[in-house]
């Protein structure tokens, strides 16, 4: 392998460095632009978070009804192990907004309206005996609790999300892979996320 | 001994030889004939481009930052971006102007704004939050570029941040995290195929985190007693640096002495601090077979090492490595025992071990860690007795008499061997 690098010019192996990390870079966008055009739309409603966690910097922070889970016929199951992705199946409530049904350990068949996102835990891991077991109720990250924002336009998106006015439209993939798409105020958008 | 300490070594030995008429100017010539030239330090003029280049990596930086909000966000990315390829762009220039340290510092510079750019990005494109993910994106890039350009800033950049992705995967799933060995690994054959003193550290410095994070992760699991994890990490650290020293590419050779002893430094400190520690926190945890077994085999590693050189240094290192094991062994294992004498006893015991063996072996940085070790034990001892003091007083006057008589047969014995 060495040998091989020394035989190739030592400036080809400098940019192909500097290519390699770009193409990594480009990768991660076009990654997330792949999520919002393939995935299916899906509308979360938020909730207030502790004010304790409020903005920090330029984001804000975002928790929906689905970021609290029951565990269901998951609890007291022992854990794979720590980290390791959850599935929760989602489905459409009258108001349009999605609802969580059932979390699994693997990727479940859904049927209909029902989409599958995937989540990781984050409290309700460590119960029972060991810290190895579920437990009856789960708090899942689902890699959208994070919105940034120009300086200074955070505290109005918090005062409304703390007043229930804030939802959110995310792209899951059917891998259930999730990008936030666009964040309403009052049901109208006001951040449409383009793909680039 | 570093190569330019021992050149001045060499040539004051020459010119002294000279001119005591053991040697000839024409085998005087000869001999500076064989040494290959001595690599050129860094010179100020680099020292100030190099101050220059991060300034202007910094202004960069702080510019994108300042007008954050008014910049595109396509030109945001597209600055980072351009900012990658210009560092690498630069540091080629360098590389073939014969600028190597301006080269290896663009690419470590490179790899600087692709960490920021990870975190950018993710900002930009609200990506969800996996700081163990893109951490572990940015040391496998780093890595990349490390294999790619030789440079020892990015290969700083790829170790330290594996070592930040290991320890949050330790923190997120409370268990080893095995996979950062590959990393190493890869780290570690090339600081080999370099040959490099300060690629050697870096690996070495990156072993010792590991083992503290495996202690920790040992710790969370409760597996068995982190402290003695730890010692075996270092012993077995040790214990494969003087088999590797033992080989004959010199490359290999330097390398594991390097391993060595940053292991032999690590375990004189943790024993200092297990033996301080004794009878306040030690829990008492239990140890499995599989923990004994594996902190065995760090003593017969040295040992092999010492049938392969066929040297007594190695066997003095692995004897240093069973005394510490063992102490550390009965330590964690009754921690409430009062004032355990023959513990005390045996860890000096096993840091002169290291003292003598290093000193057999011409390995000042071995002989520092015996040392180290020793002053740090006493130290410890005196914290940790809590009893009377008079019991402490004349342990340490038996173990300084000890010492002496020690010292006066070595004394004894040391000239007869120099005569042989």
């Amino acid at each position: 392998m060495m040998s091989l690098v020394t035989r190739i010019p030592r400036v080809l192996l400098f940019l192909l460095a500097g290519l390699i990390q770009v193409g990594l870079i480009a990768a991660i966008v076009y990654d997330r632009a792949r999520i919002l055009r393939e995935g299916r739309e899906v509308a979360l409603q938020t909730r207030p978070v502790d004010p304790r966690d409020f903005l920090r910097g330029d984001y804000v922070v975002l928790s929906y009804d689905i970021s609290s889970v029951p565990a269901g016929p998951l609890t007291n199951t022992p854990v794979a192990y720590r980290g390791a992705p959850l599935y929760v199946k989602l489905r459409p409530k009258p108001d349009g907004f999605y609802e969580a049904v059932s979390v699994h350990q693997d990727a479940v068949p859904v049927t209909g309206d029902e989409i599958l996102i995937r989540g990781r835990t984050v409290y309700g891991d460590r119960c029972g005996t060991a810290s190895g077991f579920f437990c009856d109720r789960l708090q899942l990250n689902y890699g959208i609790e994070k919105y940034f924002v120009p300086q200074g336009e955070g505290r109005e998106i918090e005062s409304a999300r703390n007043e229930g006015k804030v939802s959110v439209v995310v792209a899951v993939t059917r891998e259930g892979r999730a990008a936030i798409k666009r964040l309403l105020m009052d049901g109208k958008p006001v951040y449409d996320e383009p793909l680039y | 001994m570093s190569e330019r300490a021992y050149r001045q070594r060499l040539e004051a030995d020459i010119a002294r030889w000279e001119a005591d008429g053991i040697i000839g100017a024409s085998a005087a010539t000869a001999i500076r004939g064989t040494l290959r030239p001595i690599e050129q330090g860094i010179s100020v003029a680099t020292v100030v481009a190099i101050v220059g280049g991060l300034l202007i990596g910094a202004a960069f930086l702080a510019f994108i930052a300042a007008n954050w909000t008014e910049i595109a966000r396509q030109l945001r990315f597209g600055l980072l971006l351009a900012g990658i390829a210009g560092a690498y762009l630069i540091g080629a220039w360098a590389d073939r102007t014969g600028r190597p340290y301006i080269a290896d510092l663009c690419a470590a510079i490179g790899c600087i704004i692709f960490g920021a750019a990870i975190a950018l990005v993710g900002q930009m494109y609200h990506l969800g939050e996996d700081f163990a993910a893109g951490i572990l994106l940015l040391s496998a890039g780093s890595l990349a570029a490390a294999v790619l350009t030789s440079s020892r800033g990015a290969l700083a950049v790829a170790l330290v941040t594996a070592i930040l992705w290991s320890g949050s995967r330790v923190f997120e799933t409370s268990g080893i995290h095995l996979q950062f060995v590959a990393l190493w690994l890869i780290a570690a054959l090339l600081a080999v195929a370099w040959n490099s003193p300060m690629a050697r550290r870096l690996v070495a410095l990156a072993a010792v985190a590991w083992w503290v994070e495996t202690a920790l992760a040992v710790e969370f699991a409760r597996l068995a007693d982190p402290l003695f994890a730890a010692a075996t990490g270092f012993g077995l650290l040790l214990g494969t640096g003087l088999l590797l020293a033992s080989l004959r590419s010199p490359a290999w050779h330097a390398f594991g002495l390097t391993l060595s002893n940053y292991g032999a430094f690590a375990l004189a400190l943790l024993l200092a601090f297990a033996v301080a520690l004794h009878g306040d926190i030690l829990r008492g945890r239990g140890l499995p077979v599989v923990a004994v077994a594996v902190a065995a085999l760090a003593p017969v590693l040295a040992l092999v090492a010492a049938a392969l050189a066929r040297g007594g240094g190695a066997a003095l290192a692995g004897i240093a490595i069973a005394l510490a094991l063992g102490v550390i062994y009965v330590l964690v294992r009754m921690p409430q025992a009062e004032e355990p004498w023959l513990l005390y006893a045996l860890a000096l015991a096993a840091m002169i071990c290291l003292v003598v063996s290093g000193m057999v072996d011409e390995e000042r940085m071995r002989v520092a860690a015996g040392w180290v070790g020793l002053a740090a034990l006493i130290a410890a001892i005196t914290w940790a007795v809590h009893g009377s003091l008079l019991r402490r007083a004349v342990f340490l006057a038996a173990a300084g008499l000890v010492a002496v008589v020690l010292a006066t047969l070595l004394g004894r014995l040391w000239p007869k061997e120099r005569m042989r």
